[in-house]
């Protein structure tokens, strides 16, 4: 039974059709790879399926809901949540702060309890605080805790993103190009944190153009090409797929993909 | 602690926050509680009152301000507010209490009925339309004659009750309702929903991630806004005891928003300094009214080409240079 | 009701009217294309250009068809030392520029209270009377308004398809540095840009002192005008704020012929307002 459904997906901006019929599921507990090189219309497909856009065709489901015309943040409440590419962190707040407004949905008690700071508030807040702490000692982010989140090196930028994610709570994470500008050894670390995050039992979805990354890290895989579904199915399928080996591998293209 | 690559929180200019502390606010609260009592011209007690009065309706703005909506319409509600005051108290004859919560109800409404459709519009679009809607609201206060009598306005409006009709009296009155209205102001961005708010200024969608409801708080804050804006309006015209729709147009609007900027958007305190200083600035230069115009606009140029974090930014940044000087 | 004669008034009339809000509107489009300021102050320099035309004409009675352009660029090339000490600062800063110039506006405008005084003055029409032609009986001066904004405009086309700088200044709408490959440096693409923004608004400015009355605060009016033609047409494009222009001063005319000002008045700001939410980039802007 899949966590996450998406069926037809389309999207349409003025006349330009930047995804069409684009469907896969995502089992609860794996980690699926959205893979095609820049223009493909993965970050497309993320946004659509976070609710930072609406569709033009075709239905979302999650958990057995539909949410297709749900906005993002009815979303994240349901437990479906992302990372971002630009913009992935509060910069000018401490790394602490940063999970901590992760943590939102653990620590609001509402708007009246919130503003007379009633004991429901207080109690959540503690319950945020020592959430916040567990996911720093999770991540391994414990030691930055007070530093100002935007002067951190990229890489470590990028692991906030997903602390932010896992306050969260969530049952399913979209990392949107989580290693896109690190360095090979961050590569290595965000990749361990995200094995990491799997073990916990959060289904992840990754996006990225790097096929080595993808095939390695991931239990299943999408190909994207001008923004339809190419193929897709366990990497070694997929790697092996004439389709996706015409499109890209075979050609001059092939570089496109392993950057 | 010192590590020379990540600079202290508290230093970090995003929000330009200045905290006074404690002290600062009682000694700032028994100052304005003690001055008139040396200072006893009324005319100055008039100043002081509006002073309070236009501390209501910036520090409202302010609220809208922080989750990056520049609200060009806020006199508007004002006058909402001032008119519906007016209005129930001397036809419906209700006492103060009622018809200042009847204007803030009038102008929250309208600011909820507005808000889930211009909130929606992001930087300049969202100044352009409330703008408009603001010269929109002005021309049916002139053409509304029989609620507002049109441009000559409504005379001879009483005082809340007898007991604040002198300068002094309503002084106390008018900045007794300030304080408490900002300190309701100041606890919405201390607490939670304040938390909420930044983020969601800072990274809409980031904080939309984590479950925030982006237009559902926006909508909450500037319904709120508009309510106070409302109480600050009716406060206005019981003390001047006429309303006329001059005084809730574009040019008081920009005024409102003149004096959330030069004292610095990024914090309560910033509205405060500006809407202080820009409020008694032109008393200073009472008799030379086109000059006092063209020094205003002057200072305004500098301090957006010089002065970017406003007033409470050069305060921060001579905090910061003592500071790091103290440390040498 | 609908007789040929109000017909030919009030399209007269409307292409008088749009002639001059394209004028304005161009230079305050110019101004956010180029350099993303947003000139608050631009219905400052339609003022200056009307007393300046007041002085021109009305006073030392230089011939009309000298006099405008003369006017106009007596207000442009002043203007420059306002590019000099305050546009120059709020380049590419938008909202930075839009209080600043408010500041500016304000400034400008009571310094005119100053210098001269509230009460409106009158300049002259440059030719008085009627013509007939085909048994319509046309104002004189309405034509030449619409002939003088037509030259300008068609001055301006010219210059922006056909010279290098033009080119220049239309690629660096887009992107200031895909300009300077052109050859031409930024900072001379701004002062151009500068001196023709000012150049229009002046000029629009002695026009719409004729039609209607010259004082300090006669310039609030075309800054409405501009701000509404440029929602309309879509910040910061050229031919957005000329189709804007012929919508906004058709409409207008009709309005305010058939139905009086207020109607007129509350139809513009309503259609803008519902713009903005619908289609804030405007019919011809592009979406951000």
């Amino acid at each position: 039974m899949a966590l996450l459904e998406v069926t037809n997906l389309g999207k349409t901006f003025g006349g330009l059709k930047a995804v069409s019929e684009v469907s896969f599921g995502v089992r609860a507990g794996e980690i699926l790879g959205l893979i095609g090189p820049n223009g493909a219309g993965k970050s497309t497909v993320v946004n659509l399926v976070s609710g930072a856009y609406e569709v033009t065709t075709g239905t979302i489901r999650f958990a057995n809901e539909e949410v297709t015309s749900l906005p993002a943040y009815q979303r994240a409440r349901r437990g479906l949540v992302r990372t971002f590419q630009s913009t992935a962190i509060f910069g000018a707040q401490s790394v602490r702060e940063n999970v901590l407004r992760g943590a939102h949905l653990t620590n609001y008690p509402g708007f009246v309890p919130a503003l007379f700071g009633t004991l429901e508030a207080r109690k959540r807040h503690e319950a945020a605080q020592a959430l916040v702490s567990e996911v720093l000692r999770w991540l391994d982010l414990e030691g930055s805790g007070d530093k100002t989140a935007g002067s951190l090196p990229y890489g470590h930028q990028k692991t906030i993103g997903i602390a932010i994610a896992l306050a969260a709570k969530p049952k399913l994470i979209l990392l949107d190009e989580p290693v896109a500008g690190v360095t090979a050894q961050e590569a290595i670390r965000i990749r361990d944190t995200i094995e990491t995050v799997r073990r916990s039992g959060v289904t992840i979805v990754v996006i990225d153009h790097n096929m080595r990354f993808i095939s390695g890290l991931c239990d299943r895989i999408v190909v994207l090409h001008h923004g339809q579904e190419l193929s897709q199915g366990s990497p070694k399928a997929v790697l092996t797929d004439p389709k996706v080996i015409e499109a890209y591998l075979g050609t001059s293209h092939a570089h496109a993909l392993d950057r | 602690m010192s590590d020379p690559i990540t600079l202290p929180r508290q230093h970090v200019m995003k929000g330009l926050r200045i905290a006074p502390g404690l002290l600062g606010v009682s000694l700032a609260i028994v100052a304005a509680v003690a001055w008139p009592l040396v200072f006893t011209n009324p005319f100055l007690l008039t100043i002081g009152s509006l002073v309070a009065i236009y501390l209501i309706a910036s520090t409202s703005l302010h609220l809208v301000i922080r989750m990056g909506h520049i609200s060009f319409a806020h006199a508007g509600m004002m006058g909402i507010g001032a008119y519906v005051s007016a209005d129930t108290m001397m036809r419906l004859s209700f006492p103060f209490a009622l018809s200042v919560s009847c204007a803030a109800a009038a102008s929250a409404l309208v600011g909820l009925a507005i808000g889930p459709i211009v909130l929606r519009l992001t930087g300049k679009y969202f100044v352009l339309v409330t703008f408009l809607l603001g010269e929109i609201i002005r021309m049916v206060f002139v053409d509304w004659t029989s609620l507002t009598g049109g441009s000559n306005g409504i005379q001879a409006i009483p005082p809340p009750f007898a007991a604040v009709a002198s300068s002094l009296g309503y002084y106390y009155f008018a900045l007794g309702c300030s304080l408490m209205c900002m300190a309701f102001c100041g606890r919405i961005l201390s607490s939670e929903i304040g938390r909420a708010m930044d983020s969601a200024k800072e990274a809409e969608p980031l904080a939309a991630s984590c479950g925030v409801p982006i237009v559902r708080l926006k909508v909450v804050i500037f319904t709120i806004s508009c309510g106070l804006a409302g109480i600050s309006g009716a406060l206005l015209v019981h003390l001047l005891r006429y309303a006329d729709p001059t005084a809730f147009g574009g040019l008081q609007s920009l005024n409102l928003v003149i004096m959330n900027v030069i004292g610095g958007m990024g914090s309560i305190y910033g509205a405060i300094i500006g809407t202080i200083f820009l409020t008694t600035l032109p008393e200073l230069l009472r008799s030379y009214v086109e000059l006092q115009r063209v020094i205003y606009g002057i200072i305004l140029i500098l301090v957006m080409a010089a002065m970017p974090g406003g007033l409470v930014g050069l305060v921060d940044r001579l905090r910061l240079i003592t500071a790091s000087d103290r440390k040498n | 009701m609908l007789s040929p004669m109000i017909l030919a008034q009030v399209l007269l009339n409307g292409l008088s009217l749009s002639a001059v809000y394209i004028l304005i509107a161009l230079g305050f489009t110019l101004l956010f294309g180029i350099m993303r300021v947003v000139n608050f102050a631009h219905g400052s320099f339609a003022m200056l250009g009307g007393y300046a035309l007041y002085y021109v004409y009305g006073k030392y009675h230089v011939p009309y068809a000298v006099a405008v352009p003369l006017a106009a660029a007596m207000v442009a090339i002043a203007s420059l030392v306002l590019e000099q000490f305050v546009f120059r600062f709020f380049y590419q800063r938008m909202f930075q520029s839009m209080i600043g110039l408010i500041g500016l506006d304000l400034a400008l405008t009571f310094s005119a209270v100053l210098v001269w005084d509230v009460y409106e003055r009158s300049i002259p029409p440059a030719v008085a009377g009627v013509s007939r032609i085909g048994g319509l009986i046309i104002a004189n001066d309405r034509l030449v308004v619409v002939a003088i904004a037509a030259a300008a405009l068609a001055t301006f086309w010219l210059f922006m398809t056909r010279t290098r700088y033009g080119l220049a200044m239309r690629a660096a709408a887009e992107d200031v540095e895909i300009a300077e490959t052109q050859g031409i440096r930024a900072r001379t693409i701004y002062r151009l840009a500068f001196l023709l923004a000012s150049f229009m608004a002046a000029l629009a400015g002695g026009l719409y002192a004729q039609i209607y009355a010259l004082s300090p605060f006669m310039g609030e009016q075309p800054l409405l005008v501009a701000f509404i033609v440029v929602i309309l047409g879509g910040m910061g494009s050229i031919p957005g704020a000329a189709i804007g222009g012929l919508i906004l001063g058709f409409s207008e005319s009709i309005l305010s012929t058939f139905y009086g000002a207020s109607v007129s008045a509350f139809a513009s700001f309503g259609v803008v307002i519902a713009l903005l939410i619908v289609r804030p980039w405007g019919l011809l802007g592009k979406p951000e």
